[in-house]
């Protein structure tokens, strides 16, 4: 027995041994950076500080009654509908195409994942040239097919840039979601489809009654991370307009970079980012019992 | 329930010819089993009868009409497939409804006949759980009961026992025999498995290389195959062929017993065998061995019942015999059955063969 006790007093410390390493990885940076945050959000810093005077709940207050901070909230609610929306659309679309047979469909699978390979900065500063009033890809076209009969200020005009910056959002990530779901439609056992035709079921009926339903958890969870990854996404807006023209991209990530590193206001922007990761909790929690839902279903 | 007409079917797929020039008349309310190896064409068939398929050539007739040409949903016919099919994210009850819903039924109407059809296959008290939720037997009968709503003239299954242990093949394949006797419902079933054949089928059509090699009862087909292919395909262990000079002769293995074990006086072929190996199995014995002379030495396996006591010593040579009327014979060539066959004696030479 004491033989025993000992071994699994060695046995837990070899556990412990071998955890340690992750524990501290996770402990340096996430929970080191957490607390710092939280920290900060309670005092009155400037650039460069270690810290400042402790300000209790100021900041929030400051930022919570600050007009900037509504319209980034609402430009970064437009900003995460609108790319993951048209990148789940986009995404469902090609992959249900991905998985018909036809000639080149290696070719056109491997095609299909390029946007997701080429790095942000270099998509970005093609797509800048592909919107460039004068000289851009985008304009000449349309002006050429008769769509439109004078240059869109694709960046430049603030009803114009939002939308510029969630088709290019959703064209870079939309392979994530093809991926995901292409994989899925891939193990949905053909008979499914072969007994519906025979009870007489329409091509309709089969995606409804058949694709969609297999689909379904699959498409919540790649709802779900795009919804997280756009809600912090910052390069892609950033590099594209700066969160221009005058505020009209500027999401909350691009505000606490604003308030952090053009206004100096450490505290105010530590607070806006803990005010982003709450709302962010909230949206996961639904996505969870969604996607809880669709798991019972199957 | 309708008749079913299979005329001069070809299914060619780039260039590998699958089907090859079939015919076959299926009666109203017949059970008829597709047996064959694998890849033999059976399921391509079963395939072109549902519609799955377009056949290269010919045409399939379901009561009086020609339905080469029609959707699957036109035919009247119902298909239970080998993973039965059933959608993972509907209930049991949904499940069997799905034909009707799709053709939107009214849900009174629906809940009679799904009522109707799980009655008849004892499932009504899986109706809310999900396929994953229940056993294989029963995802195979939610699977019937579901090809039975729509009262099809036509059942058409594909392997359905292949998925269950061997002891829930045995249960099921008594209740789908039962079932369908009971609904009279006209039925191709194809299978690998003999055994499986044999215990369902009015009639068997064993199928090999895209063609027919028989189509009979399933005595017929055990006691007077058409060939040498049907003769080794059909019963475990297999018939026992041995080439004489003119013709293949072949006697099944439970024929082939000690001379000893026959009471004097009959027509027997006598043949002295050397047992190398013997297999207990506890109902009975299988000697694997060879003839030795004056027939060119074969392998053979005899089957011998346990009741019987009579000692074969392994590695010696015993006297073992067949009666006469139990042996077949086959062209040597084609492998074609014989009818009349050469007598044998004036063929297997010598007196040993005499009984």
């Amino acid at each position: 027995m004491a033989d025993a006790a000992v071994a699994m007093r060695g046995d837990r410390y070899v556990a412990y041994m071998t955890l340690l390493p992750s524990a501290i990885i996770l402990l340096l940076l996430v929970a080191v950076p957490t607390v710092t945050v939280v920290v900060l959000s309670l005092q009155e810093v400037g650039l460069g500080e270690r810290g400042g005077p402790f300000v209790g709940l100021a900041n929030f207050a400051s930022v919570l009654t600050s007009e900037t901070f509504y319209r980034a909230l609402f430009n970064s609610f437009v900003w995460v509908f609108g790319s993951v929306s048209l990148d789940m659309l986009l995404g469902l679309g090609i992959a249900l195409l991905l998985n018909k047979t036809f000639v080149g469909r290696g070719v056109a699978r491997a095609i299909a994942l390029v946007p997701y390979l080429i790095p942000t900065v270099v998509a970005v500063l093609v797509w800048r040239y592909m919107f460039h009033d004068i000289v851009g890809v985008l304009n000449f076209l349309l002006m050429k097919v008769g769509v439109i009969d004078q240059p869109l200020l694709w960046l430049n005009s603030r009803s114009m840039a939002m939308l510029s910056v969630i088709l290019v959002g959703a064209w870079k990530f939309f392979p994530f979601v093809v991926l995901g779901l292409l994989g899925i439609l891939q193990s949905i056992p053909q008979e499914q489809y072969e007994s519906a035709r025979i009870d007489g079921a329409s091509g309709w009926q089969q995606f409804s009654r058949i694709t969609l339903p297999n689909l379904m958890p699959v498409f919540l969870l790649a709802a779900m991370l795009r919804t997280i990854w756009t809600f912090h996404k910052f390069d892609i807006i950033y590099l594209l307009t700066g969160g221009g023209p005058m505020d009209a991209t500027t999401t909350l990530p691009v505000l606490v970079y604003h308030k952090a590193f053009v206004d100096f206001e450490i505290g105010n922007a530590a607070a806006i980012a803990i005010i982003t990761g709450l709302i962010l909790s909230i949206l996961l929690s639904v996505y969870f019992v969604l996607i809880k839902r669709a798991e019972d279903k199957q | 329930m309708a008749s079913l007409e299979i005329r001069n079917i070809t299914k060619v797929f780039n260039k590998h010819q699958a089907v090859d020039n079939i015919s076959l008349s299926v009666m109203d309310g017949e059970f008829v089993v597709l047996l064959g190896p694998s890849g033999c064409g059976k399921s391509t068939l079963l395939r072109m009868i549902a519609g799955l398929e377009m056949p290269t050539q010919g045409d399939i007739v379901i009561g009086n009409r020609v339905v080469t040409q029609l959707q699957p949903k036109d035919r009247d016919i119902a298909m239970v497939f080998q993973n039965y099919a059933l959608y993972p994210h509907l209930t049991i009850y949904e499940n069997i409804a799905f034909p009707l819903r799709i053709r939107a039924w009214k849900n009174d109407k629906v809940d009679e006949k799904v009522r109707w059809a799980a009655n008849m296959l004892e499932i009504v008290d899986l109706f809310e759980r999900k396929p994953r939720e229940i056993s294989g037997g029963q995802r195979q009968r939610c699977a019937l009961a579901r090809s039975l709503v729509r009262d099809p003239s036509v059942f058409l299954l594909d392997e359905p026992l292949s998925n269950l242990d061997a002891k829930l093949r045995h249960s099921s394949r008594d209740q789908l025999r039962e079932f369908q006797e009971r609904v009279g419902m006209t039925s191709i079933y194809v299978t690998h498995d003999q055994t499986e054949a044999m215990a369902l089928g009015d009639r068997i059509v064993v199928m090999d290389q895209g063609r027919i090699r028989q189509v009979g009862t399933p005595q017929e087909i055990y006691e007077r195959p058409a060939d040498t292919f049907v003769a080794t395909f059909i019963g475990t262990p297999p018939m026992n062929l041995v080439e004489t000079a003119s013709q293949t002769i072949g006697f099944r293995p439970e024929n082939f017993l000690p001379r000893t074990f026959f009471p004097d006086g009959q027509d027997l072929v006598t043949l002295p065998f050397r047992s190398q190996r013997v297999e207990y199995l506890g109902d009975e014995r299988l000697f694997y061995g060879a003839t030795e002379g004056p027939l060119p030495a074969t392998r053979i396996v005899a089957r011998v019942p346990s009741t019987l006591k009579e000692h074969v010593a392994l590695k010696e040579v015993t006297m073992f015999a067949v009666l006469r009327s139990e042996l077949s014979y086959f062209d040597l060539g084609s492998g074609t059955a014989l009818v009349a066959a050469v007598e044998p004696a004036a063929t297997m030479e010598g007196g040993s063969l005499h009984g």
